[in-house]
């Protein structure tokens, strides 16, 4: 039984092995070609954030976004009149819900959707799998995949290179000066400040004894140093995690940040949790609702979330 | 019409109703008069049609008819092999997932998905490969503890089946805990609920759900034996400990090629046995293949359920499968004159 059982799973893995063989990515041909598209005299190669050679033929004009954080970045860089679809979570900026809806709740994609507003372009995020990816360039269409970025200098990149391939070079140039400097900024009221509090970011209160928040290698985490303070959460191993209440006393935040405050977590809620009393953060009154949107979708939002973060834990500087 | 030939025409009826309305139904409603323009312009080679009906084409050919196709052939060998346990096991509960196939896979499974795999074709294929080969590990584990000497009781398999599920299962939910990454993909993959597309999955479960269901098509008489016990039936001149290995040999190798690409999809493999054996009796011969037939059909039918009524989402077959099963297999219980069917 056991030999006949390993036989066949050896045979199974073999063919499962063939069939995605045959699967390779090969070079999608075009579905079809439209009267609309604006021709351009060189077809645009670019490597995308999973190493794969994209080709463009011109400049797209029916963009569909399966992420929110690739939504915010081609509406930031000038894309949205380019913009023909987008995903369920995609809700900013406000122009974006009116595009079509090609599902995502649960990682779930419509293709038949997707397929049915032949975009000529389909930007995928890392909330996608490289499966789906594969699966719509097997629907013969054009995808480029945004790694995350791991730095803000990453980000500056990635909107220039979302620039250029939407014909947008010019918008995203701008977009990226201002970002640098408005970055500049922050820094350099920061380097007076002699020293950093404590901030714990609450990304989801609802069970008060073991709060989820964010660990290292988050974009929260990065930015409340930017800001010139210190993420409680920095001492997790997990980058999203539980963290136990009794740690959060101990470590006693001078700030208490609600991500969660969309879902209606208020600061009279957190005042009234059990022991929570007896930190700084709530002593002081210093709880503040702030818009996870902006850390959560590695955007240019991201900006705007570190100017806000350097006016909560450091107001002194902003008299 | 005879009397056993008539719940065949009525299941094989409902599986080509199934059919249909699943190509039909769906973002974009594709008519029978557009289906067979798409089929015709196909076979026709690129005449004018093709490039008209290019967007309908593509969703036809290159989504729904496989995804179509894939969930006939994986609800027919959840169904069969439900069908071959409950006999094999005499026990009413068992479903193809009894001896550790479902955790096994959703341990390989989530394994191979912790992991970013490069855009290449192994990268690719590395979940269905981790999902089989978890599943196949599984019941090899399962049945070398189950051995005593040189049989594997029944009552053995079974309780060792439930030891190492659970350990899989834990296993599996530790990893999901300290995942860093996206848990939706391993929370959709569990409840069976993988959006896929082409006809490379199909092509890849066909060998082994085919081979596996004509085995199991075979073992109707030896079944209806064994229903008198393991004993009895060795007496009567039915093999049985190579009755069992064939089954599990069988059972197992279809439930881990259909889970391998689709995911875990829950209560087929339980329910479309007792649904028909309610309906049509328990004789082995007749209710593997009808389960076959059913499980299609229920698959089909409750896929296009799951696409379409909150579109453009989906949710994962499994919980419509259960969601509509349920009730159903009830109202069956219900209404069943016998007090006692089984």
């Amino acid at each position: 039984m056991k030999k006949i059982l390993s036989m066949f799973m050896l045979g199974m893995i073999f063919s499962l092995a063939a069939a995605g063989c045959s699967a390779a990515p090969q070079v999608a041909a075009q579905p079809t070609v439209r009267a609309t598209e604006v021709p351009t005299a060189e077809p645009l190669e670019v490597t995308d954030g999973l190493g794969r050679v994209v080709t463009l033929a011109g400049t797209p004009q029916q963009i569909i976004s399966l992420a929110p954080s690739a939504t915010e970045i081609l509406y930031a860089v000038g894309a949205g009149a380019q913009m023909a679809g987008r995903d369920s979570f995609s809700n900013y900026p406000e122009e974006a819900k009116a595009l079509a809806d090609v599902g995502g709740s649960m990682g779930n994609y419509s293709y038949e959707v997707i397929t049915s507003l032949t975009p000529d372009l389909v930007v995928a995020a890392e909330i996608n799998t490289t499966e789906q990816v594969k699966a719509l360039e097997d629907l013969g269409l054009t995808v480029y995949y945004i790694a995350n970025p791991s730095s803000l200098e990453d980000l500056y990149g990635i909107l220039e290179t979302i620039g250029m391939i939407t014909g947008n070079s010019d918008t995203s140039a701008a977009l990226v000066e201002s970002l640098k400097a408005r970055v500049e900024v922050v820094v350099e009221k920061t380097r007076i400040v002699s020293f950093s509090p404590a901030v714990f970011y609450e990304l989801d209160g609802s069970e008060p004894s073991r709060p989820w928040t964010a660990g290292p290698g988050t974009f929260i985490d990065m930015l409340i140093g930017m800001a010139g303070g210190r993420n409680v959460g920095g001492v997790l191993s997990g980058s999203w995690a539980q963290m136990s209440a009794e740690e959060l006393l101990v470590q006693n935040p001078k700030i208490i940040l609600l991500g969660d405050a969309a879902y209606g977590t208020t600061a009279e809620q957190v005042a009234a949790r059990a022991g929570w009393n007896t930190i700084d953060a709530v002593k002081e009154g210093r709880i503040y609702a702030f818009n996870d949107d902006t850390v959560s979708r590695p955007g240019p939002r991201l900006v705007d979330a570190l100017e806000e973060l350097s006016k909560l834990i450091h107001p002194e500087l902003y008299p | 019409m005879s009397r056993t030939a008539r719940p065949f025409v009525i299941l094989g009826f409902l599986l080509v109703l199934a059919l249909f309305v699943s190509v039909m139904a769906g973002s974009m409603f594709l008519s029978p008069a557009e289906l067979w323009q798409a089929f015709t312009s196909r076979a026709g080679g690129g005449a004018n049609g093709v490039e008209q009906s290019g967007v309908a084409a593509t969703i036809l050919f290159k989504l729904r008819l496989p995804r179509a196709i894939l969930l006939l052939l994986v609800g027919a060998a959840l169904a069969g092999s439900g069908a071959a346990y409950q006999g094999l096991f005499r026990n009413p509960l068992a479903d193809p997932f009894l001896i550790g196939v479902a955790s096994g896979a959703g341990l390989g499974a989530v394994v191979a998905m912790t992991i970013q795999w490069p855009y290449t074709a192994a990268g690719l294929a590395a979940v269905p490969l981790a999902a089989f080969a978890g599943a196949t590990l599984a019941v090899l584990v399962v049945t070398r503890l189950a051995r005593v000497g040189n049989s594997v009781p029944t009552t053995n398999l079974i309780l060792a089946g439930v030891a190492v599920s659970s350990f899989a299962s834990a296993v599996t939910s530790l990893l999901m805990i300290n995942s860093t990454g996206e848990l939706r993909r391993a929370m959709v993959w569990l409840l069976g609920g993988s959006a896929l597309s082409g006809w490379n999955p199909v092509l890849g479960v066909l060998p082994y759900i085919l081979a596996g269901c004509a085995v199991l098509l075979l073992l109707g008489h030896p079944l209806n034996v064994m229903q008198f016990g393991d004993e009895q039936a060795q007496q009567l001149g039915i093999p049985v400990r190579r009755v069992r290995r064939v089954t599990i040999l069988a059972a197992t190798l279809t439930t881990a090629a259909a889970v391998a690409f689709v995911g875990v999809i829950g209560f087929v493999g339980l329910v479309v046995p007792h649904i028909l054996r309610l309906l049509w009796g328990g004789d082995y011969r007749r209710l593997l293949p009808l389960s076959m037939l059913g499980g299609a059909a229920l698959l089909l039918l409750t896929d296009t359920v799951a696409r379409t009524v909150i579109a453009p989402q989906e949710i994962p077959v499994g919980i419509i499968t259960a969601l509509l099963g349920a009730p159903f297999f009830l109202w069956v219980l219900r209404r069943s004159k016998s007090q006692n069917y089984w």
